[in-house]
């Protein structure tokens, strides 16, 4: 086997990677916050995709103005779920866990009412391929790889140098200790959902052209994103990104010898592989 | 030697929590811990009850080693905890603590348990009966059936405390017993500690009252930045004047 | 009158309720065969016993404390061992049964074992990823022993029992909704029994407090895993009587859409009290099949009473009569 058809087979696996980590992110995020685990964050992904379909593939908007907007309703839509449900069940994993699947049904049902249960294709912002060094890669793959980076790298300045991303981080390491200090919790949680929410619907905007659109394509981004987050350890955001390539990465050179059904058991097989050395994940606390 | 520190030292990071600490309590003695607040007198607690690892040091119990056991195990061996913030389990009633507590001394198996043998129920009955004569001894016997996380501040006091003598632990140590009572509360807590010793029971304590501490305590020892700076009598310990320097300085000792 | 004692008795653990609750599920599952002799209701009825089952030896598990995602990957363990055993094998539905039920409890050891060392959140997406291995393992390798996606076809009813004389045959809708009333009622006795015995008043300490009980002397992890394994053996029994009821099995049938039904049914009957499983599965199960004739809105209108009943009644329809007795007595003592 050629080194040249490893690389492509990792780069391959990477350019989707990249927008799981989005999803992770907002996951973990929210984790972090208000320690529960938002089981309808696939359906925020998937309110990205319709509102991309809409805008860009209806309307005829501009890709990256509609990603913009999509980025924007999709977090209001969080800060709007926070207040009305999520703010009432900080720390209540298990109550949490069955008002995210309430929310999950509510949306994917909404979804099929008002936008029928049938895929609604995308049409590609972006068409042919970039050859470089003996490898092939789509420009939609490229561009959506890239934007995916652009937002991770956008949330990790915000986080790490802006006033409310600090208050986050505070909140994150210790609640008590940061509403001592002033910092406004009730905002931070509102904020955090909002932006948890958000980076799902830039994810479901990115991947929109990619795959079709349809009520229940939350499902599968979803699922990689948990095996990122518990492969990275829950709450850490450098731990979701080194999940997200190190997910990619195994999937990516899984398909060079077996098939798609089988290549799903090896992101669960890592994750436990993981656990046993490390139980709280790779970057997770002792 | 019922208890012995050797060099007893945890680090938190950059932070020195406790360093180098040695100190043995006497069997059948009232031994007060004592120290300004941040001085590491939780964190000596969570390392002797096993809470948190030491980082260096060991710790010995009747002269067996048990620093690196988990605290079920120290527990087993016969020393038992209560936590500053009183833990109680909230949704159960007063003798229902009590039982869980006790359950090292007469928990029946699995087995036993499904079939309902006529054993099995003479052995809970009988912890029923232990259960409410050492809840009345704490004055707690009226409580029986309350639910812990209803009762008044002192009652839960009083229920950690007859947890912690549930378990048939040989050396008792309290984080703050006195925290929060009121002086005819504390003179009761006083009397009840006492009663321990004559019993045979150690008790190691961290407590903020120095009245209490200097009436009740045997030996004292007093920690500064996670050093211990002096040990000794009451007596002793108030005419120290590293004692007064680090700590009794800030109000007049015995206030 | 009283009035602390409605108080101070925690909901459940009330002296003689234990056996008025076990002899109203006996009763119920009784009488129900006496009323109607519908397929429809027989097969309804027969699907809420095995989740009984599944949810109540779920609750076992939560009263530690910990919610298992995994639990239905033991009732698949449970059900694709006794199929096999029984067709590959070729020994009887009643000896593959209690092989079965062992092999899922053998097998919680080492799983939970492994789960068991995290909490919380990290213990529930372990126990999830878990659940998911085990699935795509029936799903994607063996396939000539576990049937692949297609599924694992074949498999007998239940073969008939010798009594008194006569034979037992398990074949009608009728003979099998009898044949889980009695796996459930033993089932039921044994779950009851533990919740009310010294095992079940530590296990549901550790969930208020783990560190507390550890302290106190608890071996909190023992305490975890022996739940672990008791319901494991508990979900093995009811995937047995799964595979030889429905005849075919399909790894689907033990993945993340089954195991979060089990979970809602669990939650919202309330994880407080051995009772609160029944109530709800009772209850949502048949929520769900009147929601039925909505068609598209049943996923939505479901998915509101879980989001209202979460938010009104945290603690599970269980918990709600006495709160709503408490807020009353409220209301009446600060009357003038």
């Amino acid at each position: 086997m050629s080194i040249d058809l490893l690389v492509q087979a990792l780069l391959n696996g990477f350019g989707l990677a990249m927008v799981y980590v989005l999803v992770a992110l907002g996951l973990t995020l929210i984790f972090s916050i208000l320690e529960i685990i938002n089981f309808a964050h696939g359906e925020f992904y998937m309110l990205g995709g319709y509102v991309t379909y809409y805008v860009f593939a209806v309307f005829g908007v501009n890709y990256f103005a509609t990603l913009g907007f999509a980025i924007l309703a999709v977090g209001l839509a969080g800060v709007v779920a926070e207040r009305l449900i999520f703010r009432y069940l900080r720390g209540k994993t298990l109550n949490a866990f069955i008002v995210s699947l309430g929310l999950l049904w509510v949306m994917q049902a909404s979804a099929q009412l008002s936008f029928g249960v049938l895929d609604k294709p995308v049409p590609s912002a972006f068409s042919g391929i970039v050859r470089a060094f003996g490898l092939v890669i789509s420009v939609e793959r490229l561009v959506v790889s890239l934007s995916a980076i652009v937002l991770i790298a956008a949330l990790y300045l915000f986080l790490r140098w802006s006033r409310p991303g600090r208050a986050m981080r505070a909140v994150a390491q210790d609640a008590d200790a940061a509403a001592l200090q002033g910092v406004d919790i009730e905002l931070v949680s509102a904020l955090g959902f909002g932006i948890g929410c958000a980076l799902a619907g830039g994810a479901g905007g990115l991947l929109a052209p990619v795959f079709a659109v349809s009520p229940a394509m939350g499902a599968l981004p979803v699922v990689k994103a948990f095996i990122i987050i518990i492969i990275g350890g829950m709450g850490s955001l450098p731990g979701a990104v080194v999940g997200g390539l190190l997910l990619g990465s195994v999937e990516g050179l899984g398909s060079l010898f077996m098939g798609s059904a089988a290549v799903n058991v090896l992101g669960f097989l890592v994750v436990i592989l993981v656990l046993l050395v490390r139980p709280r994940g790779l970057f997770g606390g002792a | 030697m019922p208890l012995e520190l050797r060099s007893v030292g945890r680090r938190f990071g950059g932070l020195q929590a406790v360093a180098d600490l040695s100190m043995t309590v006497a069997p059948s003695t009232i031994h007060g811990l004592i120290g300004p607040n941040g001085a590491g007198k939780s964190t000596v607690f969570n390392l002797i009850t096993g809470v948190i690892p030491l980082t260096s040091g060991a710790v010995f119990f009747k002269g067996e080693r048990i620093s690196g056991l988990r605290p079920a195990e120290i527990c087993r061996l016969g020393i038992a905890r209560t936590f500053q913030a009183t833990t109680l389990f909230r949704e159960y009633t007063v003798l229902q603590n009590v039982l869980v507590a006790a359950h090292l001394l007469s928990a029946p198996g699995l087995g036993s348990a499904l079939l309902w043998s006529s054993r099995y129920r003479e052995r809970e009955r009988r912890a029923r009966e232990r259960g409410l004569a050492l809840l009345q001894t704490l004055h707690l016997a009226g409580l029986a059936d309350q639910v812990a996380g209803t009762l008044p501040h002192r009652d839960q006091k009083a229920l950690a405390l007859a947890m912690v003598l549930a378990t048939g632990a040989e050396l008792v140590i309290l984080d703050e017993p006195m925290a929060g009572l009121a002086a005819q509360e504390k003179a009761e807590t006083t009397s009840v500690l006492q009663r321990l010793r004559e019993q045979g029971l150690t008790v190691l304590l961290v407590e903020h009252d120095m009245k209490a501490v200097m009436g009740v305590c045997d030996t004292v020892t007093v920690l500064d930045h996670g050093l211990r700076i002096a040990e000794g009598t009451p007596r002793e310990i108030q005419a120290n004047p590293a004692v007064i320097e680090a700590y009794l300085g800030v109000e007049e000792p015995g206030a | 009158m009283e009035p602390s004692r409605g108080l101070s008795a925690p909901p459940g653990r009330a002296l003689g309720a234990p056996i008025a609750g076990l002899a109203l599920l006996a009763a119920g599952v009784v009488a129900l065969p006496q009323l109607t002799r519908d397929s429809y209701y027989l097969d309804v009825a027969t699907t809420i016993l095995m989740n009984l089952a599944l949810t109540m030896s779920l609750r076992l598990q939560v009263s530690t404390g910990q919610l298992n995602m995994a639990h239905i990957s033991f009732m698949g363990i449970g059900a694709y061992a006794s199929a096999l055993l029984v067709t590959r094998v070729g020994i009887s539905f009643w000896a593959a049964l209690p092989i079965a039920a062992v092999v899922a409890a053998l097998l919680a050891f080492p799983i939970g074992g492994l789960a068991l060392r995290v909490t919380g959140p990290y213990y529930f997406l372990i126990t999830f990823a878990f659940s998911e291995v085990v699935r795509l393992f029936f799903n994607n390798f063996f396939v000539d022993l576990f049937g692949g996606p297609s599924g694992l076809v074949g498999i007998p009813k239940p073969s008939a029992l010798p009594w008194f004389g006569r034979a037992l045959t398990f074949t009608t809708k009728l003979e099998l909704y009898t044949l889980m009333a009695a796996l459930l009622l033993v089932t039921a006795a044994v779950l009851v029994r533990l919740e009310h015995s010294r095992f079940g008043l530590v296990a549901s300490a550790i969930r208020q407090g783990d560190l507390l009980a550890e302290t106190l002397g608890v071996n909190v992890f023992r305490y975890k895993l022996t739940a672990y394994v008791v319901g494991s053996l508990v979900a093995g029994v009811a995937g047995a009587f799964f595979a030889h009821s429905h005849q075919v099995l399909h790894s689907s049938d033990f993945g993340l859409e089954p195991m979060v039904l089990l979970v809602v049914f669990t939650v919202i009957g309330g994880t407080g009290s051995v009772w609160g499983p029944v109530a709800g599965t009772v209850l949502m199960t048949i929520a769900g099949e009147l929601l039925r004739e909505l068609h598209h809105y049943e996923s939505l209108v479901f998915g509101v009473v879980l989001i209202l009943t979460m938010l009104w009644a945290p603690d599970g329809l269980v918990a709600l009569p006495g709160k709503l007795a408490r807020r009353r007595r409220v209301g009446v003592s600060l009357a003038p």
